[in-house]
């Protein structure tokens, strides 16, 4: 298994997002900048630069359906881009926050995105039709230190995130009025906003990194002890399991199927786990990459199967 | 004895190899700063187990490590009044050059002669493993001159006070 392509944008890339037909990619170049890269014929050919940050850009998502591209950064701001005509235009969002935002990804359904930052909270945003603009929820008290990442499960109701006091937690984020009450969903539509469902205390240390299988019925997170969580039946009674490794620790892992999970971190090499049928989860192989020592603590790239 | 030196500097390589996993992150106490977390100490959870890697009991490493920065500091071997003396004024020499260094801290920290921090902005700038090469290397270089140093200057003294007895 080798690289398909390999191709250098920048010295350090900071966060990237992929549009959603995978033809164009957006990425933090390590500045305040947003630069938006057009794959055509084989060549990568820069198509926009956005400019509106004032500090790096921490967190970039482009939502699949409705073509917009959120972003945060440590200035505390985050807008949301939408393509009009030939030029992306951002509208700002009041986060209310008071310290750098250091994650973001959209919902599943699109309609929310989540925040995660160093002020120990995690905003969720939505969009007001009333008054045109993104309204922000905080979910406060939670967290003991920075969020450092953020998960939607696929319901569009519950959230995971990891933080640096090394726990993992699920949170629910109904919002009345954006979100509806499913009869069949059981237990994560009964749950107010904020509530917390569930709190992992399996790191010693940081964790990063949290992701959902497809199903929504395994997480995935990692520690900075170079262990990597397994949780399976996510509810009243979960079934852990670690994996512990010999490289460096990882900073981001993603399901490529149910069984499946790639993780990257600061070894060059993304490492593949899997489950066997049993359910016990177990390192399959390292992809090489090359001797390249590029592959910092970068996120996990959408790889187009 | 060189083959204590080695298990040393190899004891150090690997700690720094799992110590340097540092990255960018945002101060969490004062807003829209980004600082080193190991100078600053005031968030716990930020900060791993320091590492303290003795060769015997006057030469030392600590390696202190946080989330986006590193602390090494050394101390070596002093035996007597002379070594001490020449100890400070070579290393003084060098942290006064600590800007060429970038690596090096001005002061080295209380109760060791010589400290380097290294932030996740190095890391982004140059190679981890060409850090790690160099402080090992400049640990291995910085032995050695301190003892020919030594060694030129007893012998001076030697020399002279053979010319003066005989």
């Amino acid at each position: 298994m080798a690289a398909v392509a390999v191709h250098q944008f920048a010295p350090c890339i900071t966060c990237h997002a992929w549009s959603p037909d995978r033809s164009m990619v957006a990425f933090c170049p390590n500045n305040s900048e947003v630069h938006i890269y057009k794959l055509s014929e084989d060549k990568w050919e820069q198509a926009h630069i956005l400019q509106k940050h004032d500090q790096i850009v921490s967190g970039i998502d482009w939502s699949s359906r409705a073509n917009r591209i959120v972003t945060v950064s440590h200035d505390r701001n985050s807008y949301v881009w939408n393509y009009e005509g030939s030029e992306w235009v951002p509208t700002l969002v009041i986060l209310r926050l008071n310290r750098a935002a250091l994650c973001v990804q959209w919902s599943p359904q699109e309609n929310k995105f989540a925040v995660g930052s160093g002020a120990k909270t995690v905003c969720i945003c939505y969009y007001e039709q009333e008054n045109n603009w993104w309204v922000s929820k905080l979910i406060r008290k939670r967290h003991n230190s920075s969020v450092t990442s953020v998960a939607w499960h696929p319901n569009n109701i519950l959230l995971a995130t990891t933080s640096t006091d090394g726990k993992c937690r699920v949170f629910s984020t109904f919002i009345k009025g954006v979100d509806t009450r499913d009869s069949k969903a059981g237990s994560s539509s009964d749950s107010k906003f904020g509530e917390q469902i569930l709190q992992l205390d399996l790191s010693f240390s940081w964790a990063f990194g949290v992701n959902w299988s497809p199903s929504g019925n395994t997480l995935a997170y990692v520690g900075h002890s170079s262990t990597i969580y397994f949780v399976d039946d996510v509810g009243p009674s979960p079934l852990a399991q670690n994996v512990a490794f010999r490289d460096l620790p990882l900073r981001d892992v993603l399901f490529i199927s149910e069984k499946v999970v790639i993780g990257v971190g600061f070894d060059c090499n993304p490492m593949v786990f899997a489950a066997d049928e049993s359910g016990m989860w177990y390192e399959l192989c390292q992809i090489p990459w090359g001797e390249e020592d590029v592959i910092n603590w970068s996120q996990v790239w959408f790889a187009v199967f | 004895m060189a083959n204590s030196l080695r298990l040393y500097l190899t004891c150090i390589r690997n700690t720094l190899e799992a110590a340097m996993c540092l990255q960018n992150f945002p101060c969490q106490e004062v807003e829209r700063h980004n600082k080193p977390e190991v100078e600053l100490k005031t968030s716990p959870e930020l900060l791993l187990k320091p590492i303290l890697i003795c060769r015997n009991e006057a030469e030392k490493c600590l390696i202190e490590t946080s989330i986006n920065s590193l602390r090494i500091s050394l101390k070596v071997k002093q035996a007597d009044e002379l070594e001490n003396i020449l100890t400070k004024k070579f290393l003084r020499f060098l942290s006064m050059r600590a800007e060429a260094f970038q690596v090096l801290r001005r002061k080295p920290v209380q109760g060791y002669d010589l400290s380097f921090l290294i932030t996740n902005y190095h890391c982004e700038e140059m190679q981890k493993h060409k850090l790690i090469d160099f402080i090992v290397q400049f640990m291995e270089a910085s032995f050695h001159p301190l003892h020919l140093v030594l060694w030129s200057v007893v012998n001076y003294f030697k020399y002279y006070a053979f010319l003066w007895t005989y």
